[in-house]
């Protein structure tokens, strides 16, 4: 299977860009002159290597060298419990407008699962950047060949086991279970393998010790270079660009999952402050630096602002709280 | 002669003045990382990702892999001079290094240190450079079942590593395993033993109990010892190894090394637990095994070895499969694909100049790393000749420091003072240290593959035994332990 990710994504990138610059001037006409005026500290809350800490970096480092702000952003790791002990702190400094922090599913999925008293109502969303999506691999020998093959085949039989990089009730889990539901079988009927990360279910994969896995698209691509695994299904609504790999939904499966991931700041910051930074990554994605990141990394822009972006978390708790109810892992 | 052509045109690269100059800042940084407890090749590396934003992937590269493998090699010398290991896969060297120090023979054993890590550092090399793409086959044969089963193997070691009670020492161990399972459960996303706390949540560090038990118990033994003075000024000792010496640790050395090079091999295994096996499997194959934990040279030697082999072999899964075995090489592997390098199956054709350059710069970077060593070692072991108020405050700031350097986490320094407390109180009454260390490190991977693997199957136990490398592991593990007591019966029915 050739895989090529870089002018497609890159026209992908180009039509996000437009997008982003109608979204920026939108923003712009309503930014005050608020500005920091000492540098703002950009938590990733995690250790260094994962994909808060990826962002984070990456977007210091592009606001640094496109000159989009006086003032450092300070990439700074906080980790601990999955998130919780960051947004710990970061909810006791509530007013705190030099202070943001990276997002992704897991502050809707840790509150949820009862061990974070704070969930994504404690903070103010600044940003929808980016987006990932969910990718179920199967050795190249399996006799699986589409998603439909595998759902049917976990519906006789529970056993089946599908691995994926994160805790039980975690985001890969939630993402398969899911899309079992939308297949008409129980989300509890996936025999999900939880593994301490991506790169170690990928190993049991190549082993033959689980029959698939479910990981990050992004994550999949230089696996599937390496022509020892095939994909049966990706969680995204259309095709992504470069990678030929058929949707859930050409498949008949109607469910998609994100791995979205944003920026968000303490709750009681002044509106200018947020409207402030809500322009500055508008104004980001829009330059080179940012859409040559992107292009590497494999992330897929999926810029919304603040509003959009508040309104779209709401819709994910609601999706999630659901699946894991189904699962017996709601305890919030 | 595949290998040797490609070799040549990693040094090609490695041999550039510019890579050159990066292999050297790498390594020099490793080690002075890897001295301070704590501070360890994660956050070195994290550190270091901004600096390699504008390098050349394999520039970039070889100046990591530099700090980590350096760090590595410079974390034995707090563990021998302090008993504060400077990485989490020196501990094990502390066994036997910081009772040589104490002996007056710390240069010796910083010496030892440094010598067996370069033949470990140069034998992972050797083992990535013809056999890295094979040996990705072994590391995905190992699934939940065979890690479990290696885990029980590496348990076996507790046998050995309690020295005079076997029974304290098994208690010692399980308290190790029930640490070692503090935190979210990954299969079912419960908390344990967390008490509700979030800075549990991800469960204790293992440094942060490292320096409890064996440092922070160390100075408070020390302070209780207080009034007589038994110690009068520290002897570094010399430096030369006689040819004896050097006879009797050749073969542990080259053992420890293959050994540890095939844990890194493993993800999830790596250095520590590689420094740990090669100790104990020292330890029992040595005729003089008992004088292990007292000052035995090959108790420095083995470990050292291994970890360094262990480190080198780590690189295997990250290069060939793409696929990171630890937080030190999941780091590694995001500044990668920062730098627009994506590991795995196709790096070997798709980028040879980062794959061969990297991996020959870890011969430059490991002959470096002997050079700036050795020479210091009569410095950096003048430490002891600090005063002891002075010694012992040294110590303690180290320990929090490096807790403290961790998660920035004020937490961590309850804990650690709780974990010397515990380390006190297990030393005032002949508990040993070392079990306790390895059911820590063993505990977690043992509990989690023995579920998954269970899991798998459905809740059969008979894939332990189903599945020829676990079951062959766990007949090493069964002969470990039944030998020494068949020999002891048939001792005893010859005497009678």
């Amino acid at each position: 299977m050739k895989v090529n990710l870089s002018t497609p994504l890159k026209s992908l990138a180009l039509i996000g860009a437009a997008l982003t610059l109608t979204a920026g001037m939108a923003a712009q006409s309503v930014a005050s002159d608020w500005k920091p005026s000492k540098a703002v500290e950009f938590i990733a809350p995690a250790n260094p290597g994962g994909g808060w800490d990826t962002l984070v970096r990456t977007a210091a480092n592009v606001i640094r060298t496109e000159n989009l702000a006086e003032v450092n952003f300070a990439a700074i790791n906080v980790p601990g419990g999955g998130g919780a002990v960051a947004w710990a702190q970061i909810a006791r400094d509530n007013r705190n407008d030099h202070k943001l922090f990276a997002t992704s599913p897991p502050i809707i999925l840790v509150p949820l699962a009862g061990t974070s008293r704070f969930n994504h109502t404690d903070f103010t969303p600044v940003a929808r950047l980016i987006t990932d999506y969910s990718i179920v691999l199967v050795a190249n020998d399996s006799p699986y060949q589409d998603i439909n093959d595998l759902f049917a085949a976990i519906g006789e039989n529970p056993r089946l086991s599908v691995g994926g990089g994160s805790a039980a009730g975690s985001m890969d889990h939630i993402s398969i279970a899911g899309a079992a539901a939308a297949a008409g079988l129980n989300a509890a009927s996936v025999n999900y393998i939880a593994f301490s990360g991506g790169g170690e279910a990928m190993t049991s994969l190549l082993g033959g010790h689980v029959e698939a896995v479910i990981t990050g698209a992004g994550e999949a691509v230089a696996q599937l270079q390496g022509g020892d695994l095939r994909a049966l299904g990706v969680s995204s609504p259309e095709r992504i660009p470069g990678l030929d790999v058929p949707t859930y939904k050409e498949q008949g499966v109607d469910y998609t999952f994100d791995i979205w991931r944003g920026v968000m700041a303490p709750k009681d910051i002044p509106e200018e402050a947020l409207r402030y930074y809500e322009d500055l990554f508008a104004r980001m994605m829009e330059t080179d630096d940012w859409k040559e990141a992107t292009e590497r990394l494999g992330w897929l822009d999926a810029y919304q602002n603040s509003e959009e972006f508040g309104a779209f978390l709401d819709g994910q708790l609601e999706q999630f709280r659901a699946v894991l109810g189904e699962l017996g892992l709601l305890r919030n | 002669m595949e290998a040797l052509n490609n070799l040549m045109y990693g040094f090609s690269i490695a041999l550039d003045p510019i890579n050159l100059m990066y292999v050297f800042i790498g390594v020099f940084a490793g080690t002075i990382i890897g001295m301070l407890p704590g501070l360890g090749p994660m956050s070195a590396l994290a550190l270091m990702i901004p600096i390699t934003f504008n390098l050349n992937p394999a520039t970039g590269l070889i100046l990591m892999a530099g700090v980590y493998y350096g760090a590595i090699f410079g974390g034995s010398t707090s563990s021998i001079l302090l008993n504060a290991p400077g990485v989490a896969g020196t501990v094990a060297t502390s066994f036997d290094g910081y009772p040589m120090a104490q002996k007056g023979m710390a240069g010796k054993a910083l010496a030892i240190a440094a010598y067996a890590s370069f033949v470990g550092g140069t034998i992972s090399i050797i083992g990535l450079m013809f056999i890295a793409p094979l040996l990705s086959k072994v590391a995905v044969s190992f699934g939940p079942a065979e890690y479990f089963a290696l885990m029980v193997l590496g348990l076996t070691a507790v046998v050995s590593l309690s020295d005079k009670s076997l029974v304290k020492g098994l208690i010692a161990a399980i308290v190790g395993m029930m640490i070692s399972i503090v935190g979210m459960d990954l299969q079912t996303g419960t908390e344990r033993y967390t008490f509700g706390s979030i800075e549990m949540l991800d469960g204790i560090n293992f440094l942060v109990v490292a320096l409890g038990i064996f440092a922070l118990a160390e100075v408070f033994y020390m302070l209780l010892r207080g009034g007589k003075k038994v110690q009068k000024r520290n002897e570094i000792g010399s430096l030369k190894l006689s040819m004896s010496e050097v006879k009797e640790m050749a073969a542990p050395v080259a053992r420890s090394s293959v050994l540890g090079f095939f844990t890194g091999v493993l993800p999830g295994a790596g250095a520590t637990i590689g420094s740990f096996l090669g100790y104990s499997m020292e330890k029992r194959l040595a005729k003089d095994g008992d004088t292990f934990g007292k000052g035995n040279i090959k108790g420095v030697a083995a470990p050292e070895s291994a970890n360094n082999a262990a480190c080198g072999g780590s690189f295997v899964p990250l290069l060939t499969l793409g696929v990171p075995g630890s937080g030190t090489t999941a780091v590694l592997l995001g500044a990668l694909l920062v730098m627009g390098v994506t590991p795995g199956p196709m790096m070997i054709e798709q980028r040879p100049d980062v794959f061969w350059g990297v991996i020959a710069s870890m011969y430059v970077g490991n002959i470096f790393l002997l050079v700036l060593n050795l020479p210091l070692i009569p410095y950096i072991a003048r430490i002891l000749d600090a005063p002891r108020a002075l010694l012992l405050s040294l110590i303690l700031i180290f320990c929090m420091v490096g807790v403290y350097g961790l998660n920035f986490s004020s937490f961590d320094l309850v804990l650690l003072l709780v974990f010397g407390l515990i380390g006190l109180v297990m030393r005032l009454n002949g508990f040993p240290a070392a079990p306790l260390i390895l059911g820590l490190i063993l505990g977690a991977l043992m509990e989690e593959s023995m579920r998954r693997a269970l899991q798998i199957s459905g809740g059969d136990w008979s894939i332990f035994i189903d599945k020829p490398i676990s079951l062959v592991l766990l007949l090493i593990a069964l002969l470990s332990l039944g030998l020494p007591v068949v020999k002891k019966m048939i001792q005893k029915s010859r005497s009678a």
